[in-house]
């Protein structure tokens, strides 16, 4: 018996409810039973139903094959019965209509007849479908659907993802195709839309789902009064020009192609990519063509000399997870990788489930192996290495030496705008602060300063150079011997070392007085070492250098803030190449017969006394000859200032420093240079030492921005490598036939040219082929992810499947509409989200009204906008933006707000440091946070951020007390309260009502209602009361700021209001 | 008929919105609709407190284990210094190793070397009644010999360590899949209604540096509250559960109900059924913030039980101080615990590293599954000790590289038959012998059965399949482990 559909519901009647359920539910729920979409669930059981309950379907419906029949036999026949040939029982496959009929399976019209029907409806486990060990029992109303379709014809459809894309009729006149569409089917529904939402609500909305920022109150006042006919559209173009469009955009898209700041596998090194990011926002804010976008990243290196711009796009190619940990096999992460980016393309494009037929044809689509492998042969000619490392059991001649600190290469320096701005910002500060360090110096010493400039005059023409060679005793360690002649000698030593061992050599020195503020190390070269100034067979010298000094019993350990040689290779830290060489000195081959000199500067200059032992410790297993030279000088700061002794950079400069010293200090009349010169070098130590590091911290953070450019990982296309069927996915099976690039058979393919003449098909050909006019999938997979983000479902709510198991859309017709409408625009994407904002669909009221909550609680119908979380990184920047705290910078490196002591802890080669930002990059916004994969920021993690390890179409949305706890205590939220209060306190109006409503305005974008300024007013009272009577408490809640005329438990007590406005459901949620 | 199963479940659904709409019912974590959509009506209902109730609703199986916890030594220790005596590859110590074991075989660092035998340097004894054989080096897991079944025949697939951590906790290789600690509490849910249902702690002052990922406990496709929680060694046991400076208890309290008033007053007009979920997270999160405090002051524990343990500072991150933290959580309510060693890389160095390995994590180890017993806990807990594979039985200069073919690890509680060793290596220990070999998969399937779960049948769709923590390959409980 089939049910027959009431035709109207009652929305309070639960029972009523019950009973307007469709026999196809059932189905739908199992089917809709999909996959991580939490929020927006799936229940499209309820879309399925509504419709034919409310449009009072005929009873003898004919039941569709892509609607109704293919999610039955896809969910519970086609894994035996499918495309898998492997693995198909009896021959039989019921995904193809002639090859049902063959062996009569079934017999159209004819259930009775049919074997499927039979086999169905059998009752000997022997001979029932599916067999009970699956546990895919049909559901009755499931058995009856197949029956009715038999009846009818058994009618077969091709799945509506890969039919060609045609312009469907838009079903009525309107202003806004996609509201004929949507409006079609509520009327069927006998449904009506919700009324346009109030103003207010309308441009956060916008503001929120356009640029990731809520309006300014002044916005949203202005767009309140603005009468004007095209005020909502004035206001949306000025969205979409905004700046933060792109950075809102990103987003997803980041997700999608798993961007992120570490290679993911095992130690989870740092990667250089940062630059990928800024390409993928800049090209939404300038609205690259889609196919232009795709071409450029899945290509960009290919293209006749491609741009700078091209080659960083190409960086896409370089965002799966690498590994260079021991004892992994090239070959099992080439293949990995290779499948890696193809799940890549699959998800990202094509809206597909390509990768699980890495192993096996596909279960459900009509994707083989064959379609697997071919498509991973168009990445084969991408420069790279399974494990990055060069390892003694695979010897890897293009990686020699490369360990855990080093980039992965192939990498190319790009310029980046924010660097370049960056670096113009720095050197300014940089500037004031040496201008201040020298306006306290003189403050302070000023009386010592003629002393010193006598002194310092004297010790030049003693040492004309401006350095004191120095004459020590030696003594070596461990293995080591050293003996003193006019340099100091480390004898050849045949016993080995261990390869982790450095050794050193400590030199001692008496009777020295003065200001000390450098030291310098020459390599000089030896006879004892055949004229070389290395040990043995080195052919590179690594110097790690150290100096204390010994006063009567303590000891002061020497800190130094800057080195450079004159000859040094480049020195790598978790990927990033040290700004100079403070940390290890390393030359380059080729160098040992010559002398090579470094500098050291001390952080804090130092004045010598007679009694004090200055000892140096040179760590070096293969320095063989040296010098040691002191000097009172130091290099001044930044490159605006004249350079008496460092380099360009204000490095102290090994090449310079000697005559330039002696020259500048001896001759010059320019006083100001000359206090420059006083205020870094001994004499004037401890002036003012914070100014000094401070000082030094800004020159490191300029120095590792200088020249504005940037290391990133790019393709560089080299001869492909073979690709082979891999059997059962096994690495090591070298049996499976080999292929070439190819698109999914079953799709139109490549056109003629791409294979012309046995050329082989390359990355430009995918790329093309990926935007084609005859690709089907693509734009119905962008546009459904799209539709997602500014309505919370796709149309087909499972975005990253468009195939068998996936959702078949809700409304088909437009989604293809869309598809097209993407298309012959050319590859517009503003224009596309322009036309989804401005439909009165998206623009409607999001208040779920109780009638809607029972006929279409997951509001698949859309007659009302839907509310929704925001996503991870928008927390955070609304809430920074929300209390003024918000740095609104765009691109650059990535950045390290606050996080939890010790989140590192668990990753290794190398260990991780997690150190914090000190200045205003703190309150950047969340999409430039790093991104570390095996261990994301804790905030991000808990509002459901993914670690992009795989391609993510599709974040979850849970609700759970780890959020609560995030909102509540951490510090980035504590200090936005804290912020927001002084902002409120500050703020001009009348009464404590009033800052209320202006927090309130600000937090949610409306006036508060009578009971929730009641609430808060309550709240602040009985915070204040608390404060006034604890002062300790008071202080330390207040935070940093007081504004001017509030007492510290008066500001302490709107803190705590503010930690409640920025907790509340309607800041966190866009309405 | 067919009528009657479309209608309930949706009818039932919808009830238990409107129950919710009004406040009476919030469940946690998952937002009403996701709740509908991954049709967990069920779970999500009748539950007063919120706590997560689970999908398997009537267990498949008579449950043997409430919970698991599992001592996760990660690295990998050798098989060869602990469980599994290996005479002959003693006598063979030095010589090469026979190439026609070898030939063809995925090696690690061990590829393209010459490969000689390495014997154990330890002794290995026989304990208990059941006379046990395990290595000296471990003798306080050897006073619990009896209570413990030791396998010797685990196989897998994957021989880095990044790999064969994600196919040891999530039965796959693949990102993004949960780890079984999440599958635990997406099957079973949580009797902790104050705590979280999943939680991980790492040991600190171990020697070893294998570095973990959190994807080892991450829920993967599965809502992310089914993740497992790292209770961390420093600051705060959980991320953010502190509360701010100058706010007090009584501070942090008014602010939490506050924020509960005006949700509540948003959801009277909007009617968003996450808005009444949201007002219960708000409620656990306050009962978070004073239980884990209780959680870790051991203060009420006496001092013969942190003797026991071998705790010198309690609360000091040491494996042994995270055993204890592991009963008290297993006594609360929580259903998995993951406890990880990073200490078991033994590349090198063997004869000195795997000595302190043991002693870090040999007695805490041993005290845990005598506190359990006594208490009378360890009848219905599962615990579970063992890498993510095994060594090699050739030499690394002086240590043992991955391996792959066999390893060993141990079993205790939840109905683990106790002094029994289960399967066997060939003679050099190189690879398990038929029959009673062991599969990663097989223990799932086995952990899952003593928790009263079909392995079949907890299941999540995803990328248009059934997924389930044993994969798509044939799994089998290994019945003669259980009592």
């Amino acid at each position: 018996m089939t049910t027959r559909p009431r035709s109207k519901v009652t929305p309070n009647d639960a029972a009523g409810i019950c009973r307007v359920a469709c026999n196809r539910i059932q189905t739908n729920i199992a089917l809709a039973m999909c996959r991580q979409t939490l929020a927006l669930g799936l229940l499209w059981a309820a879309v399925l139903f509504a419709p034919c309950v409310a449009m009072g379907a005929p009873p003898d419906d004919v039941p569709r094959f892509n609607r109704d029949i293919r999610p039955i036999l896809s969910d519970k026949c086609f894994f035996c019965h499918g495309p898998d040939s492997a693995k198909r029982k009896a021959g039989l496959r019921l995904d193809v209509r002639d090859a049902a009929l063959k062996d009569e399976a079934i017999v159209p019209g004819k259930p009775e007849a049919s074997e499927l029907w039979k086999r169905i409806n059998a009752t000997d486990v022997d001979d029932v479908m599916p067999p009970p060990d699956v546990h895919k029992a049909l559901k009755p109303e499931e058995i009856t659907l197949l029956r009715r379709w038999i009846e009818a014809g058994a009618e077969y459809e091709p799945h509506w993802a890969y039919v060609p894309l045609t312009r469907p009729r838009v079903p009525a006149k309107a202003k806004s195709a996609i509201d004929a569409f949507i409006q079609d089917r509520l009327a069927k529904a006998k449904l009506a839309p919700s009324p346009a939402a109030d103003r207010r609500t309308l441009l956060r909305r916008l503001s929120l789902d356009l640029t990731g920022l809520p309006p300014t109150p002044e916005q949203l006042r202005a767009f309140e009064a603005d009468k004007t006919p095209n005020a909502v559209e004035r206001q949306i173009d000025r969205l979409l020009r905004s700046p933060h469009y792109g950075e809102r955009m990103a987003v997803p898209w980041l997700d999608v192609v798993r961007f992120a700041d570490t290679v993911g596998y095992h130690g989870d090194q740092n990667q250089n990519v940062f630059p990928y990011r800024d390409y993928v926002v800049n090209a939404f804010n300038t609205n690259k063509r889609f196919d232009q976008f795709t071409l450029e990243q899945v290509a960009g290196d290919l293209l006749p000399r491609p741009t700078e711009k091209q080659r960083v796009a190409s960086a896409f190619n370089r965002l799966n997870m690498v590994t260079r940990e021991g004892g992994a096999q090239p070959g099992e992460y080439l293949a990995k990788y290779m499948a890696d980016r193809v799940r890549a393309i699959g998800t990202a494009w094509l809206g597909s489930t390509i990768g699980c037929a890495q192993c096996h044809d596909h279960k459900y689509d009509p994707i083989n192996a064959q379609d697997f492998y071919s498509m991973g042969a168009f990445f084969s000619d991408i420069r790279e290495w399974g494990v990055y490392a060069d390892y003694p059991y695979t010897p890897n001649p293009d990686l020699k030496g490369v360990g855990n600190e080093d980039p992965f290469a192939p990498e190319i320096m790009v310029r980046n705008a924010f660097l370049v701005e960056r670096a113009k910002v720095l050197q300014q500060r940089l500037a004031d602060t040496q201008k201040q360090l020298v306006r306290q110096t003189m403050e302070a010493k000023r009386s010592a300063f003629n002393a010193w400039l006598a002194n310092t005059r004297t010790f030049i023409k003693q040492h004309p150079d401006g350095w004191l060679p120095l004459s020590p005793t030696v003594a070596a360690e461990g293995k080591l011997e050293a003996r003193v002649e006019n340099q100091i000698v480390v004898l050849h030593n045949t016993k080995k070392l261990d390869a982790w061992d450095v050794p050193g050599v400590s030199a001692t020195i008496t009777n020295l007085q003065g200001p000390l503020a450098s030291l310098r190390l020459d390599l000089i070269p030896h006879s004892e070492h055949n004229g070389s100034h290395l040990r043995s067979d080195r052919t590179q010298a690594r110097v790690y250098f150290s100096a204390k000094i010994v006063r009567g019993d303590s000891e002061i350990k020497l800190a130094f803030d800057a080195a450079q040689a004159n000859v040094a290779a480049p020195v790598f830290r978790n990927g990033h190449q040290l700004p100079d060489n403070k940390e290890e000195w390393r030359t380059p081959p080729g160098y040992a017969r010559d002398r090579v000199s470094a500098v050291w500067q001390l952080a804090q200059p130092q004045e010598l006394q007679p009694t004090d032992k200055l000892v140096i410790r040179v760590g070096s297993e293969s320095v063989g000859a040296f010098t040691l030279s002191m000097s009172p000088l130091a290099s001044t700061g930044a490159r605006h200032a004249p350079p008496p002794f460092g380099n360009d950079d204000g490095l102290p400069d090994p090449n310079r420093l000697p005559s330039a010293t002696a020259r500048f200090v001896a001759n010059t009349t320019n006083t100001q240079a000359l206090q420059e010169v006083f205020a870094f070098s001994g004499a004037a130590a401890a002036a003012a030492p914070e100014l000094l590091t401070q000082l030094h911290q800004q020159r490191r953070q300029w120095l590792s921005v200088k020249d504005g450019k940037a290391p990133l990982v790019v393709t560089v296309p080299q001869k492909p490598r073979v690709t082979r069927i891999l059997p059962r996915g096994n690495w090591q099976d070298e049996s499976g036939p080999i292929v070439t690039p190819a698109v999914l058979h079953f799709l139109p393919g490549l056109p003629p040219t791409a294979t012309a003449h046995g050329r082989r098909p390359t990355r430009l050909d995918l790329a093309r082929w990926l935007t084609s006019r005859e690709n089907p999938l693509t734009a119905r997979a962008f546009m459904n992810r799209l539709w997602k983000q500014f309505f919370g479902t796709g149309l087909s709510a499972v975005l990253d499947d468009l195939g068998g198991q996936g959702e078949p859309p809700s409304h088909p017709e437009l989604l293809d509409w869309l598809a097209v409408e993407f298309i012959e625009s050319g590859w517009d994407v503003k224009h596309m989200v322009k036309l989804l904002v401005m439909s009165n669909t998206y623009q409607q009221d999001s208040t779920a009204r109780p009638e809607l909550m029972a006929v279409d609680p997951l509001n698949r119908l859309l007659a009302r906008q839907s509310q929704r979380r925001l996503d991870a990184e928008f927390v955070r920047d609304n809430a920074l933006f929300i209390a003024g705290l918000l740095n609104e910078q765009r691109g650059g490196p990535s950045v390290f707000p606050y996080q939890p002591e010790g989140y590192y802890d668990n990753i290794e080669f190398p260990q991780r440091k997690y150190i914090t930002e000190t200045d205003e990059q703190q309150f950047r916004r969340g999409l430039y946070m790093h991104w570390q994969r095996t261990f994301l920021h804790p905030m991000l993690a808990n509002f459901d951020a993914p670690s992009r390890e795989e391609c993510t179409a599709d974040r979850p949305l849970s609700n759970t007390p780890q959020q609560a706890l995030t909102l509540l205590n951490d510090p980035t939220f504590v200090q936005a309260a804290q912020s927001l209060a002084v902002r409120l306190l500050r703020a001009h109006v009348s009464d404590d009502s009033q800052r209320i409503k202006l927090g309130f305005e600000l937090a949610t974008g409306h006036p508060p209602s009578g009971d929730q300024a009641q609430a808060l007013l309550a709240h602040l009272r009985a915070q204040q009361a608390h404060y006034e009577a604890h002062a300790q408490d008071a202080a330390k809640a207040a935070g940093p700021v007081l504004p001017l005329g509030a007492t510290t438990a008066t500001t302490a007590a709107w803190s705590s209001v503010c930690r409640v406005l920025l907790n509340v459901y309607e800041t966190v949620t866009r309405i | 008929m067919a009528k009657q199963t479309g209608e309930n479940n949706v009818g039932a659904y919808l009830s238990a919105l409107q129950r919710r709409t009004f406040l009476r019912n919030a469940g946690y974590g998952l937002g009403a609709t996701a709740a509908y959509s991954l049709g967990l009506g069920r779970a999500m209902a009748g539950s007063a407190s919120g706590a997560w109730k689970g999908v398997v609703s009537q267990p498949h199986f008579p449950v043997r284990a409430k919970r698991v916890i599992h001592l996760c030594m990660a690295g990998a220790p050798s098989q060869f210094e602990s469980f599994d005596w290996k005479p002959a590859l003693k006598k063979l110590h030095g010589q090469p190793f026979p190439a026609s074991l070898t030939k063809g075989q995925q090696l690690a660092q061990l590829q393209n070397t010459t490969l000689r035998a390495m014997g154990s340097f330890v002794n290995f004894k026989r304990w208990g009644q059941s006379g046990q054989e395990i290595s000296e080096l471990f003798p306080h897991i050897g006073g619990i010999a009896d209570d413990i079944a030791i396998v010797r025949s685990m196989y897998t697939e994957q021989i880095n360590h990044d790999p064969a951590h994600a196919f040891m906790n999530a039965g796959s290789i693949l990102k993004g899949r949960p780890s079984m600690g999440s599958w635990m509490l997406y099957g079973l849910g949580s009797e902790a209604d104050d705590l979280p249902g999943f939680v991980v702690m790492v040991s600190l002052g171990r020697q070893g540096d294998q570095p973990i990922s959190s994807r080892q406990w991450s829920s993967g496709f599965l809502p992310s509250r089914f993740q497992g929680i790292q209770f961390q060694s420093k600051g705060d046991a959980v991320h953010f559960a502190g509360s701010p400076a100058g706010v007090t208890e009584d501070d942090q309290a008014r602010v939490i109900e506050t924020v509960r008033n005006l949700d509540r007053l948003s959801h009277q007009t909007r009617l968003d059924p996450e808005i009444a979920t949201r007002v219960s997270q708000y409620e656990m999160a306050a009962r978070m913030q004073t239980s884990v405090p209780e959680l870790t002051n051991f203060a009420n524990e006496p001092k013969h039980v942190l003797q026991s343990y071998g705790i010198t500072r309690p609360g000091d991150g040491s494996f042994a101080s995270n055993c204890l933290m592991a009963r008290r959580l297993a006594e609360r309510g929580v259903r998995f615990i993951q406890l990880y060693h990073r200490a078991w890389d033994h590349h090198s160095n063997l004869t000195r590293d795997m000595p302190t390995a043991a002693k870090q994590t040999d007695q805490a180890s041993a005290a845990l599954i005598n506190d359990l017993k006594q208490r009378g806990m360890l009848d219905d807990t599962l615990v579970i000790w063992g890498g993510e594979f095994g060594r090699t039985p050739m030499a690394q200069g002086d240590g043992r590289d991955h391996h792959i073919k066999a390893f060993s690890l141990w079993l205790a509680g939840g109905g683990i038959k106790g002094g029994v060793t289960h399967g066997e290596t060939d003679e050099l220990g190189y690879d398990t012998l038929p029959d009673k070999r062991v599969a990663v998969r097989d223990l799932h399937a086995t952990m899952l059965k003593l928790c009263g779960i079909d392995h079949k049948r907890l299941t999540f769709p995803y990328q248009g399949l059934d997924q389930k923590l044993t994969g798509v390959e044939e799994a089998h409980v290994v019945q003669a482990l259980l009592k």
